[in-house]
């Protein structure tokens, strides 16, 4: 039988592998595909947390929905903000951006 | 049966989020990090929860990595350097903090899964989160704006 922890555990083997990745990616989509992988750890927790211990409300299940939502903004000002650095640097690497110009 | 599928799933899910960070060819890395994302797709559908299946598919399965892939191309960066040796040592003591975080959750072991039907969630989005729901539409527009504003070329 599949329980709570199990759904609870695979989430943060998710988020250890999300954060391994922000803290060791040295191009900045990588990065920013690891907050990806930290979001989604975030919202499977929600998720299962209301399909096991909410059973009328499912406001876990509401609030995966928003993280999803947040998600895809935050991932396209992201990508729109490295489209600059690019312009303006011709890299995407947190060397490029290791010093700070007007 | 929903126990091997549950393993198959998190299983897969998890080697493809650590080849996803790890590989230096970015576009393997956003192609795994797709598949990824599918299974997580698969483990919603596991929970009883068809509706977050379907966004999880659509948004985060498809229209993200499609996003990503644009985005490697455009700034033509197809490998990622490998790590600095200070960079891996904070990343798998980060990784071991999360472990550590999460320990207590392996406890919670009774409980059965509530099936929620789209209908019901879609209720719930609307009635009890209305306020919510409204800011995330105006949050996606602001998103799709800022955008556009700031990967316009600037003239001269």
């Amino acid at each position: 039988m599949v329980t709570l922890g199990h759904f609870l555990l695979l989430s943060g083997l998710l988020m250890a592998v999300g954060l391994y990745g922000v803290l060791t990616r040295r191009n900045l989509i990588a990065v920013l595909m690891s907050v990806e992988i930290l979001l989604n750890a975030a919202a499977l927790a929600f998720a299962s947390v209301a399909a096991f211990r909410d059973p009328h409300l499912f406001a876990g299940q509401v609030f995966a929905l928003f993280v999803i939502v947040v998600a895809a903004a935050e991932l396209s000002i992201g990508f729109a903000i490295l489209l600059n650095v690019y312009r303006t640097h011709g890299a995407v690497t947190d060397d490029a951006i290791s010093e700070m110009r007007g | 049966m929903s126990l091997t599928a549950f393993y198959a799933l998190a299983a897969f899910a998890l080697v493809f989020a650590i080849f996803a960070v790890t590989t230096a060819n970015m576009v393997r890395a956003a192609f795994s990090l797709a598949i990824t994302f599918f299974l997580i797709a698969g483990l919603y559908l596991l929970l009883g929860s068809p509706a977050l299946a379907a966004i999880q598919f659509m948004v985060n399965a498809s229209a993200i990595p499609i996003m990503t892939l644009f985005i490697i191309m455009m700034t033509q960066s197809r490998s990622s350097a490998g790590p600095r040796t200070w960079q891996i040592a904070a990343g798998l003591l980060a990784a071991a903090a999360a472990l550590v975080f999460f320990k207590g959750a392996v406890g919670h072991g009774d409980g059965q899964i509530t099936p929620v039907s789209p209908e019901t969630l879609g209720v719930n989005l609307l009635q009890a989160a209305l306020l919510l729901f409204e800011v995330a539409s105006v949050l996606l527009l602001l998103a799709m704006v800022g955008a556009i504003v700031l990967a316009r070329r600037r003239a001269g």
